[in-house]
């Protein structure tokens, strides 16, 4: 089964649909992204080149299953395509964060948030706490939060 | 001091704006609205219906984050100087099988004017009045009473409703 968005204005993935193997088959039998699209335009009454195959076994640059990941993320609604990294992107957490083409996500311009120390994991663990970092878009800084505070 | 919405009145409308060269083909729903009010059966379905009614299916779902399910399809036909009875499309006796929502869409349309009534709490028998022009649509609670006029002495106007529950 191949998956793929359709998009709209600005490279926004409105629909996400699936379509059987065999209807993306060329003349020599072999699995075309074009021939799923022509099918598509056909079925769905949409132009071809606004349908962009996607991989339901890919997430954050990674694909779950050890093979090669195609495109960064699976699309869902509202992810936006991105023709020249050839990723779909999820919606931008904050305005100050940035893409990372690697990992197909979003990162915030200071990077990840910090560890966590051995003193927080373990209260964390001993449920007397509950240490995490949140981001602080005002400040851009990652705040130490307990939520059970 | 905070806030609750237990329930909003939202009124959606705007353009049908399809890609290029894949545009709502305006003259087959015209022919159909003709058809099935002259042989008053059940609205036909085309590739072009589907078309509508996929993109407003498609964009409120995006926009909105809301899923429609089609209950019922028709076409009206406006004469020159036509002013609708009101119309309501939920059964208050049936609102279990009634629609949330009502879409029109102007197929053929000049001076089209939809006045849509709404309670605001104790001030009731409001009216938002909105022009359906060509290829535009307006959706709205289907509990809310309409009129639709043709404010032409020239021509008929050509509506096309499509119904919808939420999920």
């Amino acid at each position: 089964m191949a998956h793929f968005a359709k998009l709209g204005a600005n490279g926004k993935v409105i629909q996400v649909l699936t379509l059987d193997n065999d209807n993306m088959l060329n003349a020599d039998g072999v699995e075309d992204e074009a021939v799923g699209q022509q099918y598509l335009e056909q079925h769905n009454n949409w132009p071809a080149q606004m349908w962009i195959q996607t991989s339901y076994n890919t997430s954050g640059g990674q694909h779950r299953n050890g093979g090669t990941p195609f495109r960064g993320n699976y699309a869902g609604i509202g992810y936006t395509w991105d023709e020249d990294d050839q990723i779909f992107w999820p919606k931008k957490p904050y305005a100050s964060w940035v893409k990372h083409i690697e990992s197909a996500s979003w990162k915030s311009p200071i990077g990840d948030a910090p560890a966590l120390t051995e003193e927080q994991t373990s209260q964390n663990e001993a449920d007397t706490h509950s240490w995490h970092y949140v981001w602080n878009e005002a400040n851009t800084t990652w705040d130490l939060t307990d939520s059970r505070a | 001091m905070q806030k609750k919405v237990l329930t909003e009145q939202s009124l959606f409308y705007g353009d049908i704006d399809m890609p290029k060269g894949f545009e709502i083909d305006q003259e087959k729903l015209t022919n159909d609205i003709l058809q099935s009010s002259f042989t008053n059966k059940q609205f036909p379905f085309s590739r072009t219906w589907d078309m509508l009614n996929t993109y407003m299916r498609d964009f409120i779902g995006l926009d909105y984050g809301i899923s429609l399910v089609n209950k019922d399809s028709w076409g009206d036909i406006y004469k020159p100087g036509q002013i609708s009875k009101p119309l309501l499309n939920v059964d208050p006796v049936n609102l279990r099988n009634s629609p949330d929502f009502t879409m029109l869409y102007g197929v053929k349309v000049d001076k089209c004017w939809v006045r849509i009534h709404f309670d605001d709490n104790r001030r009731k028998g409001r009216s938002w009045d909105i022009e359906l022009k060509k290829n535009m649509f307006v959706m709205f609670p289907s509990t809310n009473m309409y009129i639709v006029s043709n404010d032409q002495k020239d021509s008929l106007n050509f509506v096309q409703t499509i119904t919808y529950e939420y999920i």
